[in-house]
């Protein structure tokens, strides 16, 4: 691990997402990333990690997520892991019209959001499991 | 983990049925945004204003909550506000598409004079 890197290992419960998302804060924050951009990288990483924990995990107690962050020249990089298959087949973009009309399922907003709001993200599989990588420029 | 609840007492202030929410919003919080919502559909509300705390927490099953509330009241011709939202979660719900659906306002009062 580099200097400035950090990695946090989650219970694979709903709520446990807080803490990651609170630790990528302060390392965010030393970072120099601004305030505004603090809280979309929260939003970032609560979100792959409550999907690593439902879809990635499907709920397994037994099951953890890992959170790595670094801080690469003026980017910081964070990665969700999983023990899951990945994901087969992305859902739509939400539509928020369909689903007030009760014509879609309101789903799908966690990824929609970490699409939005990284400025880049790739989903990966990895020996044992399956990743999301994300980035966030500091200096934007 | 404690999983998380929400306290939600109405309150009525002239036309307007006041959900002062507490706590996080989660998906933890749609059984009780659900029974708020019929506990005031039942009593007649025409006009709702959810007011979140500002600091509190939410995620993208609190987002998906929270548009099932604009679906019932879009299906009952009520008009929706929604105050106490920081200005990421103002950024977030405007991405989703909720601001479509309901209109954010300053405070509880600003969101009171422009509903009556």
């Amino acid at each position: 691990m580099n200097e400035r890197a950090i990695e946090v290992r989650l219970a694979n419960q709903i709520g446990y997402e807080r803490v990651a998302m609170e630790c990528s804060a302060s390392f965010a924050r030393m970072m120099g990333l601004s305030p505004e951009r603090i809280e979309d990288l929260k939003t970032m990483v609560s979100e792959a990690a409550i999907n690593a924990m439902q879809h990635g995990n499907k709920g397994r107690p037994d099951a953890r997520v890992i959170v790595f962050m670094n801080c690469q020249g003026d980017t910081i990089h964070v990665s969700v892991m999983d023990e899951g298959d990945g994901i087969k087949q992305f859902p739509p973009e939400p539509d928020i019209e369909k689903i007030i009309e009760n014509l879609d399922p309101p789903i799908g907003f966690g990824l929609f959001l970490i699409k939005k709001l990284a400025d880049q993200v790739e989903f990966n599989a990895i020996d044992g499991g399956h990743v999301v990588n994300m980035a966030i420029r500091v200096k934007s | 983990m404690q999983q998380s609840t929400n306290q939600i007492n109405l309150e009525q202030h002239g036309a307007v049925t006041l959900f002062n929410i507490r706590g996080d919003l989660t998906s933890f919080s749609e059984p009780f945004l659900s029974q708020a919502y019929q506990n005031a559909n039942t009593k007649g509300a025409d006009k709702i204003l959810l007011k979140i705390d500002k600091e509190a927490y939410i995620n993208s099953g609190g987002i998906a909550a929270l548009i099932q509330i604009l679906a019932l009241s879009k299906r009952n011709n009520q008009h929706i506000g929604i105050t106490g939202v920081s200005d990421h979660f103002k950024k977030i719900f405007s991405m989703v598409g909720i601001t479509r659906f309901a209109d954010i306002h300053e405070s509880v009062e600003n969101a009171l004079e422009k509903m009556s």
